[in-house]
């Protein structure tokens, strides 16, 4: 092998978290355990200690895992929408993307189960569960998505862990590991030819389950009377504000570990160059979702659309609306036109404001419209009309969020960042899978 | 002297402030207004209604668990007990007289009065009805092909009462729907005739009108009610037995449980396929 190989084993390799590593991971545990002791205390007492009542039954925790679907979404146009359009700048940031789809994905799945009264009654859903309902339907599409979204990491992931597992040859504990999950991979022209089929069938399938699962989401609102929910659109909304999440995540994640991991020759900053323009064209598509959204109901103006709309507008929802209008989809549309606001420390900054507001956007879509049903409740009390999330509530949140942190910084510590294999095709290195399949 | 016996002189001030606010108290008791309603429903019983209110701070408050002792008048001084009655959350209470309660004058007229006595919020009062017997029949006819409910008023030896109000209505879920005019004046027969226009729907077609002589000052509150096929029999519009989108599992709608599993099986199959694939990778 070349010494230039070696230098990108060597440099893709995963590595030991260092000082700092140590006191991410320290400081996730924490804010972990802090959730962890919240959640007890709801299992314990139930969600009493949420201020969801009548009005608001979904609060932070469905925004929270409409946020979370939203970024999974990601997995899908990076790996597999990219790959299929055969775009090849796109390969040092697919396992980036891949690892940020599952932590999502299961930290969805997790926060649904974190919302029920009863999680010990959960089973029932499966016993009792009706297809009729929306619920039924999310709950298959997250399944199905979760298992291609392992898949789809999993797969490309062989021929790393077969290099791996020689390179850490010293490290025999490591080096067995690495030799079992690369389930014998030795490169033979069968081997890559069942892999590449593997690879391009998982890519076509999670385009339609990924927009399943977004569509879904929607129609779980969508499905109940309510204003600011009633459209036939939500599914496609849904879908464009999803593209804006996972990509922001992306951008945000890539930015942290190019600098964490010393990548700058595999993560360049035309990678960020490109990220920052399809982010540009997300954005811009979203921004055209919200103003079919927002201005059709406006311009009808139906009597508690009105209410509804007037609480987002000016009302007290409106210094968080507008800021993630504003700052989550205009400005970085404005920051990102210009090739200076794509460099990685604007890209970066403009990445995590969309990210924020995409977390808040989700916010506003749940908690404004329950506030204001077409049929108002009668004779409950007048604080269950407004809904401020506990301490409890935001702790648990928190925690997930966290969790998903630590489930990237773990696949991080122990997956290559960057596909070793395809990099070192791509740049000829190592013989090319068809070339192997030729020989 | 004149500044040691200001402080004394208050205190003594203070302490009749204090006994008189105690008496008065102590006396106080509200007034109660008590009303008194016969009823009887034609071949079922005959009571009397008490209703008692009361002048408190927030204006008319209902007399609750409030105790009456019901009399019946014997002549003009002297009475005979009843029993007793005690009143619910609205103030409301209802004696039913037995037939060996019922015993009237010489000129066939009932008095009964409602006593308050020894209450301890109340002050003690009494209230008098005096009412006739009366009876109400009913019946269904048909006149021209129009069903028609006629009813008689007559007094206790069987004397048609004329000039009285009868309302006439069908019994529904939540009240009575009205049937014909408000009121309908008895004529020298003591009869009334109301015809009823429309099919109204019914279980099994029956139906069931009530005859109505609302508070007379001579006869009380007199029902009574007669039950009839002559209604449009309601039909079973339950869905239960159906496949619908609110019904349970069992019961899906076939296209829900067709497409929705073949779409599942259509991504399953080649997803257990693709985990094969690994398998096959790994024994390549």
């Amino acid at each position: 092998m070349s010494q230039a190989y070696e230098q990108l084993v060597h440099d893709l390799s995963p590595r030991k978290f260092g000082r700092k590593g140590k006191i991410w991971i320290a400081f996730l545990v924490l804010i972990i355990m802090i959730g962890l002791y919240s959640y007890i205390q709801q299992l314990r007492h139930g969600l009493i200690i949420t201020d969801m009542r009548d009005y608001a039954l979904w609060g932070i925790y469905i925004s929270n895992f409409v946020f979370f679907v939203a970024i999974s979404l990601v997995g899908s146009l990076i790996t597999a929408i990219l790959r299929l359009s055969g775009v090849k700048w796109s390969t040092p940031l697919t396992r980036i993307a891949e690892i940020i789809a599952v932590a999502a994905i299961i930290m969805a799945g997790l926060t649904i189960i974190i919302d029920m009264g009863r999680p010990d009654r959960m089973l029932n859903l499966f016993i009792h569960g009706r297809l009729q309902s929306p619920i039924i339907w999310d709950v298959i599409v997250i399944t199905t998505y979760l298992f291609i979204s392992i898949l789809l990491l999993y797969y490309p992931l062989l021929p790393d862990f077969s290099i791996l597992k020689k390179h850490f040859k010293a490290n025999t504990r490591l080096s067995k590991w690495y030799g079992k999950l690369s389930l014998n991979w030795s490169g033979s022209g069968k081997q890559h030819s069942i892999y590449n089929r593997s690879i391009k069938v998982l890519s076509v399938m999670i385009i339609p389950v990924a927009f399943a699962i977004h569509t879904v989401t929607a129609w779980l609102f969508e499905t109940t009377y309510r204003p600011g929910w009633d459209s036939t659109n939500f599914g496609p909304y849904f879908i464009a504000g999803a593209f804006v999440a996972g990509a922001g995540a992306v951008v945000a994640v890539m930015y942290v570990l190019r600098k964490t991991y010393q990548l700058e020759n595999y993560i360049t900053d035309d990678h960020f160059d490109k990220m920052g323009k399809i982010l540009v064209l997300l954005c811009l598509l979203y921004l055209y979702f919200n103003i079919n959204e927002y201005l059709i109901p406006t311009y009808k103006s139906t009597e508690e659309e009105a209410v509804h709309l007037q609480s987002l507008f000016t009302g007290q929802y409106a210094v968080l609306f507008w800021s993630a209008i504003i700052g989550g989809l205009v400005l970085p549309v404005i920051v990102l036109l210009f090739p200076q606001g794509r460099k990685p420390l604007p890209l970066f900054i403009v990445a995590m404001a969309v990210v924020l507001g995409a977390w808040w956007k989700r916010y506003i879509i749940v908690i404004p419209t329950l506030s204001h049903p077409f049929l108002p409740i009668q004779g409950v009390p007048e604080s269950w009309r407004h809904y401020s999330p506990t301490w409890m509530e935001w702790s648990i949140t928190f925690a997930t969020l966290a969790a998903a942190l630590l489930i990237i910084t773990l696949l991080v510590r122990y997956l290559p960042i960057v596909p070793i294999q395809e990099t070192a095709e791509e740049r000829g290195l190592i013989h090319t899978a068809q070339t192997n399949q030729q020989s | 002297m004149r500044y040691r016996s200001k402080p004394r002189s208050l205190f003594l001030v203070f302490l009749l402030l204090i006994a008189s606010v105690t008496v008065y108290s102590q006396d106080k008791k509200y007034r109660a207004r008590v009303s008194l309603e016969h009823v009887k429903i034609m071949n079922e019983q005959s009571y009397i209604g008490i209703s008692a209110k009361f002048k408190g701070e927030d204006g008319f408050e209902p007399a609750s668990d409030l105790e009456f002792n019901v009399y019946r008048q014997v002549n003009e001084d002297s009475m005979v007990v009843l029993g007793k009655a005690r009143s619910n959350s609205e103030g409301k209470a209802k004696f039913v007289l037995k037939e060996t309660m019922k015993q009237s004058d010489s000129s066939g007229i009932y008095t009964y009065t409602v006593a308050i006595e020894d209450s301890e919020k109340f002050r003690d009062t009494d209230k008098s009805i005096s009412f006739s017997e009366a009876n109400l029949t009913v019946d269904v006819v048909t006149i021209d092909s129009t069903y028609h409910i006629t009813a008689v008023l007559t007094d206790a030896s069987g004397n048609a009462l004329q000039g009285e109000f009868l309302k006439v209505g069908l019994k529904r879920l939540y009240g009575n729907l009205t049937i014909g005019e408000d009121n309908n004046e008895t004529d020298e027969n003591g009869s009334i005739l109301v015809p009823v226009r429309d099919a109204m729907p019914g279980v099994e077609g029956n139906l069931t009108f009530e005859v109505l002589l609302k508070e007379s000052d001579a006869y009380g509150t007199i029902k009574a009610t007669i039950s009839a096929p002559i209604g449009r029999p309601i039909e079973d519009e339950s869905t239960f037995d159906e496949r619908t989108m609110w019904s349970p599992p069992s019961k899906t709608p076939l296209y829900l449980l067709i497409f929705p599993n073949l779409m599942i099986l259509g991504v399953w199959v080649p997803l257990l396929l693709l985990m094969f694939n690994l398998y096959r990778i790994s024994k390549s």
